[in-house]
């Protein structure tokens, strides 16, 4: 674009450009421009910053020149007119924002370097992105990160205006009230276009779309500051990795600016009042800021935060686990609790991946009968958020399948607060369950009274030995709170002991003694050996997830 | 329609035309909570109650069903016949067949000691999952002292490993190897090396072998 156009065609080849902006928008930002001081302007033009750097140095409001139809071009070719500023090149990365500011990366892909008009087309291809992952919205939250490079820039550059022009007067209505940081300028910019594309608003949200931006090159500045932060720092996020790489520049600019943070909020809110910041950085800064012949590296992704889907389960089957259960490449049991319930939801919420948490686990051969388990579904990057009829239809999908060895329960989308109302208290709360035992006398009315009398009870077990191998070595005292023998018709020696116990206790080994490591145990109680033949667990007593 | 059934088909009706707005299906949805509870519970006790012709007279015992037995007759002397149950998890529980000859002594035997060797078996303590403080002894290493009226046996790991546990039970009942050597009588717990397993599993008779050579069939 040429350079020595009059302001008055100044004017008509910024209407050609963006028909879309209102002569009332166009007049806001020339009187905008209009206000600031021409010589300092120009300076900042020659130094290689951008048109959208330059305004919000200054304060200005975003709205102003954030308009989504405001392109590269017209924002420059305005300063320039007002400042009589020649540049000499056509096009250049701004030397404070690296180009993120003029929509301007390099693509993670395909490494070719991108140049949008305006923020209407960034958004456009954000919004590409989210459609093609097919995902179903009620909003979005935006988040950007930018390389700390452009924080040091900023901070350099305000330190070199402080020390040139404090004493001018428009220094102190100016540069002392905030100047934009370029990540809000950034989410400004393209948030509306990107509510228009989308069709929903920005909002605290559980889906998240995420600009990173990262640059090769690291300066000094950064690395002196780092080595010194990462002292107090050591301390406070033990962020090892950093400390490794400190000599490694372009490892450190690469990385997303998590670790760094500190740097970040200091350079933007209180800039001038962070005295040691202000020495070290005006000490670095002799000449004006490098111009830079890359822009930023940009990866935006989107994606859903966990949802979560509870309810209680039941076992019918005393061949399937209730996790994948595989040794040495095999599969233990025909199937698994968590995959028959996961496999069934995850391809309707389209989401990556599913993990399957319970309260508490019972052993392949038991059932899981009565009230059922409680039980968490944590589905990763759904690209659905099921509602209310499509969950009652998962749950019927899963309670009708052919093989019937798995049901649900009060099925439901539950937030994060899953996890501690299932967790909550789970050590204390009781379970009940069934036993088929068969001793070896036959079972007499006396042995009814005898069990039914005992109520809390304490037993002593060491550590079973089916588990002694993965676990420690302890004596684990529980109580059994009650117990009840129902007598089977036509058998003698067979009968069936309801009982309920303290969470953790190892039911089979009460029955049967495991070689007298639990005591008392059933068959000392009953002066007889005692042999367990089924369990089945018939009440998980807690209060989550059930029908309100 | 039996009195009971009278009360019952009332109930729904009352409570049908109190809930007007409502569907007035008579599924099992629309009774009463209580009702509904005990339905379940009617359900859930079908499913707990065993057929009984499906049940063997005698089932197999814990042990029968959790270990594989393996003996060792003669161990390191004549007559010291032990028996090794192998649990599929690795662990491998010791004892005193029931062919052992303490068991020919009048009286039984009388007493167990734990110290033997160079150290007193009952005093240690294995912590962890890692089974820290495990002493690694060899098949040979004597793990208790057996004593009877007339005589007293050494008792041998019979497996190369480390020791987890010994039935300290047996110090203050040692009659519990009297009346059942087989379960709450065993000696020790031992946990070999997949590879120390193999070699000495050659060594050692199954139960049927075992039956056949002591003739107890």
């Amino acid at each position: 674009m040429s350079n020595d156009t009059e302001p008055a065609q100044v004017s008509s080849v910024a209407a050609e450009s963006h028909a879309g902006a209102c002569d009332a928008e166009m007049q806001l930002l020339e009187g905008a421009v209009r206000s600031l001081p021409y010589h300092v302007v120009k300076e900042l033009l020659s130094v290689g910053v951008c048109a959208r750097c330059v305004l919000r140095l200054f304060g200005i409001e975003e709205h102003i020149y954030c308009h989504s139809s405001f392109s590269q071009s017209m924002l420059g070719s305005i300063l320039e007119e007002e400042t009589s500023f020649k540049s000499e090149v056509e096009f250049q990365f701004c030397s404070v924002c690296l180009g993120v500011l003029q929509f301007s990366y390099c693509d993670d892909g395909e490494e070719t370097v991108v140049k949008k008009e305006s923020a209407k087309d960034m958004a456009l291809s954000i919004a590409e992105l989210v459609k093609q992952e097919g995902h179903q919205i009620d909003g979005f939250s935006l988040e950007v990160s930018v390389p700390p490079l452009i924080l040091e820039n900023e901070s350099s550059l305000l330190s070199h205006m402080k020390k040139k022009y404090e004493s001018e007067p428009w220094f102190q209505e100016r540069l002392l009230s905030k100047c934009h940081s370029v990540k809000d300028v950034l989410k400004f910019a393209i948030t509306k276009p990107l509510e228009t594309l989308l069709g929903v608003k920005a909002s605290a949200s559980s889906f998240r779309i995420r600009l990173t931006y990262t640059h090769k090159r690291a300066s000094k500045k950064v690395q002196n500051s780092v080595e010194r932060n990462q002292e107090c720092k050591r301390r406070k996020t033990g962020t090892e990795n950093a400390l490794h790489n400190v000599n490694d520049e372009s490892v450190i600019a690469d990385k997303d600016c998590s670790g760094y943070s500190t740097i970040e909020t200091n350079s933007v809110t209180g800039i001038f009042s962070n005295g040691v910041q202000d020495q070290e950085t005006s000490e670095h800064f002799e000449s004006p800021i490098e111009k830079v012949s890359e822009p930023c590296h940009l990866v935006y992704v989107c994606c859903r935060t966990h949802i979560y889907l509870c309810g209680r389960y039941l076992k019918y089957s005393r061949n399937v686990s209730q996790t994948r259960w595989i040794i040495d490449e095999e599969r233990m049991g025909e199937a698994s609790v968590e995959e028959i319930i996961g496999s069934n939801i995850l391809p309707i919420c389209q989401g990556d991946n599913y993990k399957f948490h319970a309260a508490g686990r019972e052993d392949i051969d038991v059932r899981m009968l009565g009230s059922g388990r409680p039980f968490l579904l944590e589905i990763q990057n759904a690209r659905q958020v099921p509602s209310e009829l499509i969950v009652k239809e998962m749950e019927s999908k899963i309670n009708g399948l052919e093989n019937k060895s798995v049901g649900v329960k009060n099925l439901k989308v539950v937030g994060s607060q899953g996890w501690a109302l299932m967790h909550e208290g789970e050590a204390e709360k009781q379970k009940q369950y069934c036993a088929l035992v068969w001793i070896s006398r036959p079972l007499e009315d006396e042995d009814m009274q005898t069990i039914s009398l005992l109520n809390d009870m304490k037993i002593l077990q060491r550590t079973p030995i089916r588990v002694l191998h993965r676990r420690s070595p302890l004596e684990r005292e529980k109580i059994i709170h009650w117990m009840k023998i129902e007598r089977i018709a036509g058998s003698s020696q067979y009968f069936l002991l309801h009982l309920c116990t303290q969470a953790g206790t190892y039911i089979k080994e009460f029955v049967h003694g495991d070689l007298g490591r639990t005591q008392p145990s059933v068959g000392s109680i009953l002066g007889c050996r005692a042999e367990i033949l089924q369990l089945d667990v018939t009440d998980v007593k807690m209060d989550c997830f059930v029908t309100e | 329609m039996s009195d009971d059934m009278v009360d019952r088909t009332r109930k729904l009706e009352e409570t049908t035309v109190s809930n007007s707005l409502h569907e007035e299906e008579e599924e099992e949805e629309e009774r009463p909570v209580r009702e509904k509870a005990e339905y379940e519970e009617e359900e859930l006790h079908k499913l707990l109650v065993p057929d009984v012709s499906q049940l063997p007279p005698t089932p197999p015992s814990a042990v029968e069903t959790n270990f594989v037995s393996y003996f060792a007759p003669d161990f390191m002397k004549p007559g010291n016949d032990q028996y090794v149950y192998r649990h599929a998890n690795g662990l491998c529980v010791v004892g005193l067949a029931s062919t052992h000859l303490a068991f020919k002594d009048k009286g039984g035997i009388t007493a167990v000691d734990f110290n033997v060797g160079k150290s007193d078996r009952s005093s240690m303590k294995v912590t962890g999952k890692r089974k820290r403080n495990a002493q690694h002894f060899e098949s040979n290493t004597a793990l208790c002292k057996v004593c009877t009226g007339d005589d007293s046996y050494v008792v041998r790991c019979c497996v190369k490993g480390s020791l987890l546990e010994v039935n300290d039970r047996l110090i203050k009942q040692p009659e519990l190897l009297n009346s059942s050597a087989d379960r709450e009588g065993y000696i020790a717990i031992i946990m070999p090396k997949p590879a120390d397993w193999l070699k000495v599993k050659t060594s050692l008779l199954s139960l049927e072998e075992f039956k056949i050579l002591r003739e107890l069939c």
